[in-house]
């Protein structure tokens, strides 16, 4: 017993006192001060689009996912990494995990990528404060992802790694935004995100869901500033949008046949596009930095003479620095195809 | 008095022969017990790995003030997650359970809930308000508490104008009323919320949790529930008085009016500031107060505080299975209905003796 | 002391039941208000108890305004008889009779031993000590009736005022309670009440008022009042009259 006590003590006292020791801390992105854990090993994440940037520096140190992934995604991920367990989401987004359930997985710190609103950041606080483990909230928009990638690495001490990813997320960034900018607002295509099995749900002006067609076309819902929202067919064929993005397989298959979206522009020249979801949706589901390569994919529907780069290759390199696998030939070719 | 001189000439009469119906002490004794059981175990039982020597250490060393030999996640776990959140539920409990038991005998009705005048339609408006304004957790629960005060508030005041016989009628007619109406509001918010960040948020704290409790949520929560029950328990006696009716409480010498006010402000206070802590908790001010009424019998004096210890202790009990249960939190307003309705099932068919 | 209504009109805040109607009642002595259905009876008996406000004219007790006593004054000094009725909750018949010391404590006091005292006293006086422990819901009509004047009587009032208290009764009972209203006459109350049985009348009171469509149509001491003739006119009905060595009988014709 006694001999028992001493070496929890003895351990506590090592793990407490290296935390002591350093007492470095950072700035997240909603501007909160965050302890910087002396070594990580093993980061906990607070959603979908923290899974996925995690995922992307330092896969090992991903404790498990929020919602289990499906087999199909993970012939896209390396494997052993894929199939580590569902942790649940944390405290405000829906709040399946438990927080004791949290403390026993042991984390040295908490991700979250996303919304910096009121809600979240107090949240962020409450559950730092309850625990004691360090929650850093990052933001998830394009241009903020480089930023992030650099925040992470410094948190867990891959800042090499992180700046050659930042370093990507920056370039990509520069040449896509570059070859646009001759292009005026007015003459840019106007494009409808579809969500849904109907494709009635669409993200408003602003919203991070539509982030890569707002930096590329124009979004038919963008008057309205907000987030997402559901609309009806008439406001769409008010609209009349010269492209339809959606992720949707089933409402791909079925617009061209469905009457009443027959006089949509975007339909009638047959330009409803199905975008790639494997392992992670390019243009959305969810809004992280899986959306990069979506926006080569995006840009070369709408502005094929500009964008004459080889998308097969891009994406033979995206998924090698990004999600550390070589797909095939045939595996390129059932992603492009937008197929489960 | 003619009578007194009358009553003074008889033999003294020693209390015990004029005692209460029944004891009320075994009930009480079982109350009690569901609660301590309650606590034990929800200190003990939970995700993360908790036993009772640790707890019985952390406990002996804050009370002794040095520190305990413990992981600093199990001191984490004690005073930041699983402490506030038992502390929570029993308060909860407790205050939900006054709360029905009160309105049943101010509404002559044993199938009363809390939620009768829309207290609980009006913290949900609020809530779901300020999650769509993106606010911060406190202020989401401040606008929630506001608006369940708001909702009784507007019922009571068009109740009052309405001139009627049954006060009481009108005031339920009318609480059904408003809170249809805010529950639509509820609807229209969550129609138009964000379904990526805010109406997960929505749709968990309209089906009632404790699971994200902190030592902060424990303030705003004690403050409300104590006022709103002390004043319940200080006018228990009068309780017996406002369950009849109206003409004959008055003609007893009780001012019916201004207590009814008071019993419906303290009930709606505890109610408010429950639901502002837990989200939306159905069931517990229904089954509370008749398990208490068959365990001290209908007698207020004894009913309202026997129905605070046995609903802190039920909550108690329910929250840990909540949490416990499985995997992921399961909401506890979904628990609280699928125990409390085959309960008050049984209740109805074995216990019909205590009400007419 | 008297409790007298002066000049009253009374009815609901949408409608007028009577008016012009002066009413009075002395300790020690027994008023029995009769009249048809709807003639307004329950509702002046409300305007005596202060439970009705009457639209006109002023309910005085002992040269007071009635109005100007709070309930709880009131309370002490009037009692309300109510029809028995189906209660919500089976409070004991001791937990009932103990109601009617509330205006005895203040706003939070619980029931002293002389409380409890007091209500034994009156279960006992009217022969219902055995119930106490019974829950109310679970005795017969007539014993709740008895348990209803008990708990009047522990207000320890100076009068009391029961609304048609014969009404559920069965034969027997109906003689106890008319006799029991005899006796708190005798003990000093002024009592009141209300009834459709003139021979009720007739046995227990000294008064018969006799009020039809808001109107007094007599007044006076019972012998002289309850006359076939009267009580024809008061119900619109034929009447007979029975009168032998013991006594007189009334039956609807």
């Amino acid at each position: 017993m006694i001999d028992r006590r001493t070496l929890i003590a003895g351990l506590s006292a090592a793990l407490i006192a290296p935390r002591a020791a350093s007492a470095e801390t950072m700035t997240d992105a909603a501007g909160r001060t965050v302890p910087v854990p002396a070594k990580v090993s093993r980061v906990f994440p607070a959603g979908p689009p923290a899974a996925i940037l995690l995922y992307t520096l330092a896969p090992e140190m991903l404790i498990g996912w929020p919602r289990a992934n499906r087999p199909e995604e993970c012939a896209y991920m390396l494997p052993e990494i894929c199939t580590r367990p569902e942790v649940g989401r944390i405290t405000g987004r829906g709040n399946t995990a438990n927080l004791e359930t949290l403390l026993a997985l042991k984390p040295d710190l908490i991700l979250d990528v996303g919304s910096t609103s009121a809600t979240f950041v107090s949240l962020a606080d409450r559950v730092q404060e309850q625990t004691n483990i360090p929650y850093a909230l990052l933001d998830g928009r394009f241009a903020g992802i480089a930023n992030s990638y650099r925040s992470l690495g410094a948190l867990i001490g891959r800042a090499e790694d992180a700046e050659k990813l930042a370093r990507y997320t920056e370039d990509t960034l520069k040449t896509i935004t570059g070859q646009i900018e001759p292009i005026s607002v007015s003459e840019r295509p106007k494009v409808y995100y579809a969500r849904g099995p109907r494709g009635l749900a669409t993200g408003l002006g602003g919203s991070i869901n539509v982030e890569t067609i707002e930096l590329l076309g124009r979004n038919v819902a963008g008057e309205t500033q907000g987030g997402l929202a559901n609309v009806s067919i008439e406001q769409i064929l008010l609209w009349n949008p010269d492209v339809i993005v959606t992720i949707d397989q089933e409402f791909a298959a079925t617009v061209r046949n469905d009457p009443s979206w027959a006089s949509v522009k975007a339909v009638r020249d047959n330009r409803v596009h199905l975008s790639p979801k494997m392992p992670f949706g390019w243009v959305d589901f969810p809004p992280s930095v899986n959306r990069l390569i979506g926006l080569w994919w995006l840009a070369k529907i709408l502005y094929p003479e500009r964008f004459p780069e080889d998308l097969r290759a891009l994406t033979q390199d995206f998924y090698s620095r990004f999600y550390h696998v070589t797909p095939s030939a045939a595996q390129i070719d059932h992603v492009l195809a937008g197929r489960d | 008095m003619y009578l007194r001189a009358g009553i003074d000439s008889l033999p003294r009469m020693s209390l015990d022969s004029i005692s209460l119906a029944r004891s009320a002490v075994p009930g009480f004794a079982i109350a009690i017990a569901v609660l301590i059981a309650g606590l034990l175990l929800a200190l003990t039982v939970g995700r993360y790995p908790v036993s009772l020597g640790d707890l019985l250490s952390v406990l002996y060393a804050k009370a002794a003030g040095h520190r305990a030999d413990v992981a600093p996640a199990v001191e984490s776990v004690i005073w930041q997650v699983r402490g506030p959140r038992v502390l929570a539920a029993m308060l909860v409990g407790a205050a939900l359970a006054v709360a029905g038991t009160a309105f049943q005998g101010l509404f002559r009705n044993p199938l009363v809930s809390p939620d009768i005048l829309g207290a609980s339609s009006g913290a949900a408006l609020g809530a779901v308000v300020g999650i769509y304004l993106s606010l911060s957790v406190f202020a989401i629960q401040a606008v929630a508490f506001l608006g369940g005060l708001i909702a009784v508030g507007v019922v009571y005041v068009i109740g009052a104008s309405v001139r009627s016989r049954d006060p009481i009628l009108v005031l339920v007619l009318t609480g059904v009323v408003v809170g249809s109406l805010f529950g639509a509001g509820v609807g229209l918010v969550k129609y138009l919320a964000d379904p990526y960040n805010q109406l997960p948020a929505m749709t968990f704290w309209l089906l009632g949790s404790l699971s994200a409790t902190g030592v902060s949520d424990l303030l705003p929560l004690f403050g409300p529930v104590a006022a709103g029950a002390a004043v319940l328990v200080a006018l228990r006696w009068r309780m017996n008085v406002m369950s009849l009716p109206e003409e004959e409480a008055r003609a007893l010498g009780v001012a019916t009016g201004p207590l009814r006010i008071a019993i419906v402000a303290a009930a709606t206070l505890v109610t408010s500031a429950s639901v502002a802590t837990a989200g939306i908790i159905g069931w517990v001010g229904l089954v509370v107060p008749h398990l208490a009424r068959s365990l001290v019998g209908p007698d207020f004096a004894r009913l309202l505080p026997a129905a605070a210890i046995l609903g802190g202790g039920y909550l108690l009990l329910i929250d840990t299975l909540a949490r416990t249960m499985a995997q992921v939190e399961i909401p506890l307003g979904i628990l609280t209905a699928v125990i409390g309705t085959p309960f008050f099932i049984w209740l109805l068919a074995s216990v019909q003796k205590n009400w007419s | 002391m008297i409790l007298e209504g002066d000049k009253l009109t009374i009815g609901y805040p949408d409608r007028v039941v009577g008016a012009g109607l002066d009413v009075q009642l002395a300790k020690g002595e027994v008023l029995a208000l009769l009249g048809p259905n709807g003639g307004g009876k329950t509702t002046l008996l409300k305007t005596l108890l202060g439970l009705l406000a009457p639209k006109a004219g002023e309910v005085r007790l002992d040269g007071v305004a009635l109005s100007s006593r709070t309930v709880r004054e009131r309370a002490r000094l009037i009692a309300y008889v109510p029809q028995t009725h189906v209660a919500t909750f089976a409070f004991s018949v001791e937990a009932v009779v103990l109601m009617g010391r509330t205006a005895h404590g203040d706003l939070f006091a619980r029931p002293t031993s002389d409380d409890r005292r007091v209500a034994a006293h009156m279960l006992d006086r009217l022969g219902i000590a055995e119930l106490a422990q019974r829950p109310y819901t679970m005795i017969s009509g007539g014993e709740r009736q008895l348990v209803l004047l008990a708990r009047a009587l522990a207000q320890e009032p100076q009068f009391i005022v029961l609304d048609e208290p014969t009404a559920n009764l069965d034969f027997g009972n109906q003689g106890k309670v008319m006799r029991e209203i005899r006796a708190l006459a005798a003990s000093g109350l002024g009592v009141l009440f209300t009834t459709h049985d003139p021979n009720h009348a007739l046995r227990a009171a000294d008064r018969a008022y006799l009020l039809r469509g808001g109107e007094r149509i007599a007044e006076g001491p019972v012998r002289k009042i309850l006359t076939r003739e009267r009580l024809e006119a008061l119900y619109g009905a034929p009447v007979q009259m029975i009168t032998d060595g013991s006594g007189t009988a009334f039956i609807p014709g």
